[in-house]
C-alpha cells in the first residue's frame, strides 16, 4: 500500500486506537527478541531499542527506531526510522530512512510493529558490509525539508542484505 | 496488390510540379480526375476499428469467458489471469500449458486451501485482531481470515491507491500472495467500490492492451483498437477527432511521430524562452539578474536594490568609461574586440540565440497560424453543414444532395489546413545544409499554401455571393463545378505532397548532391572573400551543429549543448 498521508498530524482512528492496544499487549507478554518498547503515553508514536544480535556486525551496538502510526493503521503502513544516530547499512540513509519494501509498497496490514522490527533487524544482521547507500548524500539533502520516507518513490535494491 | 511507392514513385515529383491551379485549363479534367482517384480510397482504407464503452466491455467479456472455458476456471480467476498477461488471450493459454504450477503461484491462484483453521467456533481477524464468530470471517481460497469490516477496509485503501493495486490485489496475509479478485470485491466491498472496481477493470482492458487506445479528444470515450503493422497511423474517431495512434498527438501526416515529439517539446519547453531570454537580456555584472534592453543608450542601470552602473556593451562597470574608452556614449572596447574577432564568447551565443530564435518564430507562427485557420475552418464547416447548405438548396431551388461539394470543400480545407500546419515543423527540422531540398521544400509549401488560399476564397467569399441572392443563378452550377474541380485538384496535390515528404524528398537527394559539388568547386571564385568570417558565416554549418532540442547553434569543438545542456546526438 502507498500513502502519503503524513503520519502523527491527525489522531489515530478508533480502528487504529483499538489495534494498537492490542499489539502493545502482545508486545509486554512477548516482546521480540533484541527489542525493547520505551514506554510512553502516546500511542501514536513508539520509540523501540533495538540490539543489534550477537555475531553480526552490528553486535551489542544499540540504535533507536521511532515508529509513527497514520490515522488509519493498519490499512496505511507505520512510518519507521532510525533516530539519531542510524546504524551504517547499505540500506539505511544518515538521516535513518530505511529503504526496505514492506515499510512502504509491500505493506499488509496483517504485519505488525513487531514483525517490522524482526524484518529490520534481519536486515541488520544480514549486511556483510558498514556503508552508507550508494546515493546518501544526494538523497540527505532531497529530504532537508522534512520530507517523510513515505514520500519518497523508493526503489528497491535488492533483498540479499 | 501494388505498392504505395510503385505508384507515385516515378511520377510523383512531375506531379506536384505540374502547375498547380492552372486557371485557364480548369476544365471537365479535374473533376474526372476526382471521380476516378481510386488511389485515395485504397489508401484510406480502415485499419482500425472504433469501440464504444459497450463493444469495450463486450469484447472483454468475451475473452473472460473464453479463457473461462478453456481453463475451466470461474470467471474471477480468468479475469486476474487475464489481466496479468496484458488481456492477450493466447498468451495467458500458452502460459498455463506450458506451467501451470508457475502460472498458479504468479498470478496468485491456488488449487486446494494450503490451511487448515482450527475447529473452534471463534477466529481471529489477522487485521483487527478481534474474535468474531466463524460466520462473520470471509478469506480467499487460502482461507486466511478476516473480518468484513477489515475486509471493506483493505479493498477500499486499494482501491484509493489505484487500479495498478487494486487489480493485483492478494491476501492480506505476507505469507500468501493469493489473488483477491472481483468475486471478492463484489462480495465485501461498498457499493461504491465495486463501481470504480468495474470501471478500472474496464479501463484496464484498454490500457494494459497494447493493440487499443482511448481517443485523446476532449471528452470522448470511444477507444480505437488498431490493425498493427498497416501503414498509416492516422485514424478519425466517432467523435471526429483525428488523431495519430502512434503517439496519441493530433493526427500529424507528413511529419513522424518523432519531429511531432519534438517539435511539442520545443513548444511548450523552456527552451524557446532560455534562448529570448538569452538573445535579449544580459545579465547584470553585478547581481547576475537578467536585464532585458529595448531600446536606448548603453549606460544600463539595474533595478535596485543593486543599482549598479554599467556598460550595455562591455558590461564594465559605468564609471570606467570615459574619454579613454572613446567617450562616453561610444563604447569601443566593444567595437576594438568586435573588429579584432575576439569578442567575448558570450556576445556571440547571445548572436546566435538571437539568430535560432528568429528562425524558431517563423516556424512557429506559421504551424500556429494554420491551426487557427483550421479551427476556425471547422466553425465554418459546421455552419455550411447546420444551416447555409439548406438556404443554398432553397435560394437555388437545388436538392442539398448535389450542394455536397460545398461540404466536401470545406472538409478539404479543415485537411489542408492541417497538413500545411505540420510542413512547418517539417520545415523547421530540415537540415540547413541540404539546400536544393530546403528549395524544393519551400517551393512545394508555397504552391500549396497559394492553392489552398484559392479554394479557401472560393468556398468562403464566392460562395457567399449565391448565398445572398434571391433567386436561383444560371451560373451557380458553373461555380459548383469550379468548386468541385478546385477541391479534386488541391486534394491530390496535398496527398502527393504529404507522400513526397514523408519519403524525405528523396528525388532530390540526387540533385542536392551534384548541387552542393558544383557549390564547392565554384565557391574559391564566387566567394573571393578568403577568410573574412563575419558573424553571418558563423552560422556556417560546417563550424557549427545545431541542437536538436533548442536549436542552438553550437560550435563544432563542443559537444553539449551550450545553450540547454542537450548532447550533441
Amino acid at each position: 500500500m502507498t500513502s502519503t498521508s503524513s503520519p502523527s498530524r491527525k489522531a489515530l482512528s478508533k480502528i487504529a486506537c483499538n489495534r494498537l492496544q492490542k499489539e502493545l499487549v502482545e508486545w509486554q507478554v512477548s516482546p521480540p527478541a533484541g527489542f525493547k518498547h520505551k514506554v510512553t503515553d502516546n500511542l501514536q508514536r513508539w520509540v523501540v531499542e533495538v540490539v543489534g544480535a550477537p555475531g553480526t556486525l552490528y553486535a551489542s551496538e544499540t540504535y533507536q527506531l521511532q515508529v509513527d502510526f497514520p490515522e488509519h493503521y493498519p490499512m496505511e503502513a507505520p512510518q519507521v526510522i532510525f533516530l539519531h544516530p542510524a546504524p551504517l547499512h547499505p540500506h539505511i540513509y544518515s538521516n535513518g530512512h530505511i529503504c526496505l519494501d514492506i515499510l512502504y509498497d509491500s505493506w499488509s496490514p496483517a504485519m505488525t510493529v513487531s514483525s517490522v522490527c524482526i524484518s529490520i533487524l534481519s536486515m541488520l544482521s544480514s549486511s556483510t558490509v558498514k556503508q552508507r547507500p550508494a546515493d546518501n548524500d544526494r538523497y540527505v539533502k532531497n529530504c532537508r525539508n522534512g520530507r517523510s520516507p513515505k514520500e519518497t518513490r523508493w526503489w528497491f535494491h535488492d533483498d540479499k542484505v | 496488390m501494388r505498392s504505395e511507392d510503385d505508384t507515385h514513385d516515378a511520377n510523383d515529383l512531375d506531379y506536384i510540379d505540374d502547375d498547380f491551379v492552372d486557371n485557364e485549363s480548369d476544365d471537365e479534367d479535374g473533376y474526372y480526375d476526382f471521380l476516378d482517384n481510386d488511389e485515395s480510397d485504397d489508401r484510406q482504407q480502415q485499419n482500425y476499428i472504433i469501440l464504444s464503452e459497450a463493444d469495450i466491455q463486450h469484447h472483454q467479456e468475451e475473452d473472460i469467458n473464453r479463457v473461462s472455458t478453456i481453463l475451466s476456471l470461474p470467471r474471477a480467476a480468468a479475469c486476474s489471469l487475464l489481466r496479468h498477461y496484458n488481456w492477450i488471450v493466447s498468451r495467458v493459454t500458452d502460459e498455463w500449458f506450458a506451467d501451470e504450477e508457475n502460472t498458479r503461484r504468479v498470478v496468485g491462484l491456488l488449487e486446494k486451501k494450503p490451511i487448515e483453521m482450527p475447529n473452534s467456533p471463534e477466529l481471529t481477524c489477522g487485521i483487527c485482531f478481534e474474535d468474531y464468530p466463524r460466520d462473520r470471517m470471509n478469506s480467499t481460497a487460502c482461507g486466511h481470515p478476516f473480518c468484513s469490516v477489515c475486509w471493506r477496509a483493505y479493498i477500499g485503501t486499494s482501491i484509493r491507491d489505484g487500479p495498478g493495486w487494486a487489480l493485483s490485489l492478494r491476501c492480506p496475509d505476507p505469507s500468501c500472495g493469493v489473488a483477491v479478485g472481483q468475486d471478492m470485491v463484489n462480495l465485501l466491498a461498498t457499493d461504491e467500490d465495486k463501481e470504480k472496481y468495474s470501471r478500472y477493470l474496464l479501463r484496464s482492458y484498454v490500457e494494459d492492451n497494447k493493440k487499443i487506445k482511448w481517443c485523446p479528444g476532449r471528452g470522448c470515450d470511444y477507444a480505437v483498437e488498431f490493425v498493427l503493422g498497416s501503414g498509416s497511423y492516422d485514424v478519425c474517431c466517432n467523435c471526429s477527432y483525428g488523431f495519430c495512434w502512434n503517439c496519441t498527438e493530433e493526427a500529424h501526416r507528413p511529419v513522424d511521430c518523432s519531429t511531432v515529439a519534438k517539435w511539442m517539446l520545443k513548444n511548450s519547453s523552456e527552451s524557446a524562452n532560455m534562448n529570448w531570454i538569452s538573445a535579449n537580456s544580459k545579465p547584470c555584472p553585478k547581481c547576475e539578474r537578467p536585464i532585458e534592453k529595448d531600446h536606448g543608450c548603453m549606460h544600463m542601470t539595474c533595478t535596485p536594490p543593486c543599482k549598479f552602473e554599467f556598460c550595455w556593451l562591455c558590461l564594465g562597470a559605468w564609471s570606467d568609461h570615459g574619454e579613454s574608452t572613446g567617450g562616453f556614449y561610444a563604447c569601443n572596447r566593444y567595437e576594438a574586440a568586435k573588429q579584432e574577432g575576439t569578442y567575448d564568447e558570450s556576445e556571440n551565443r547571445r548572436e546566435m540565440a538571437k539568430k535560432s530564435l528568429e528562425r524558431y518564430t517563423h516556424y512557429y507562427e506559421r504551424w500556429a497560424t494554420n491551426e487557427s485557420s483550421r479551427q476556425k475552418a471547422l466553425v465554418d464547416l459546421h455552419s455550411m453543414q447546420t444551416e447555409k447548405l439548406e438556404k443554398l438548396s432553397d435560394i437555388q431551388s437545388l436538392p442539398a444532395l448535389q450542394l455536397k461539394f460545398t461540404t466536401e470543400a470545406w472538409l478539404q480545407i479543415v485537411e489542408c489546413r492541417r497538413v500545411l500546419k505540420w510542413t512547418y515543423a517539417y520545415g523547421f527540422y530540415l537540415p540547413e545544409h541540404e539546400r536544393a531540398k530546403r528549395q524544393f521544400f519551400e517551393y512545394l509549401q508555397g504552391e500549396a499554401e497559394s492553392g489552398l488560399e484559392l479554394l479557401h476564397q472560393c468556398a468562403e467569399k464566392e460562395l457567399q455571393v449565391y448565398l445572398d441572392e434571391e433567386s436561383p443563378s444560371k451560373h451557380f452550377d458553373d461555380f459548383l463545378t469550379k468548386l468541385a474541380n478546385l477541391t479534386s485538384v488541391t486534394r491530390n496535390y496535398f496527398e502527393n505532397l504529404v507522400r513526397a515528404l514523408e519519403t524525405g524528398l528523396k528525388d532530390v537527394e540526387a540533385i542536392d548532391q551534384q548541387a552542393t559539388c558544383s557549390r564547392a568547386s565554384s565557391s574559391k571564385t564566387m566567394d573571393g572573400k578568403g577568410r573574412g568570417s563575419g558573424p553571418s558565416d558563423s552560422m556556417d554549418d560546417t563550424n557549427h551543429w545545431l541542437c536538436d532540442l533548442c536549436t542552438y547553434a553550437n560550435l563544432k569543438s563542443s559537444n553539449i549543448c551550450q545553450m540547454c545542456q542537450q548532447r550533441r546526438s
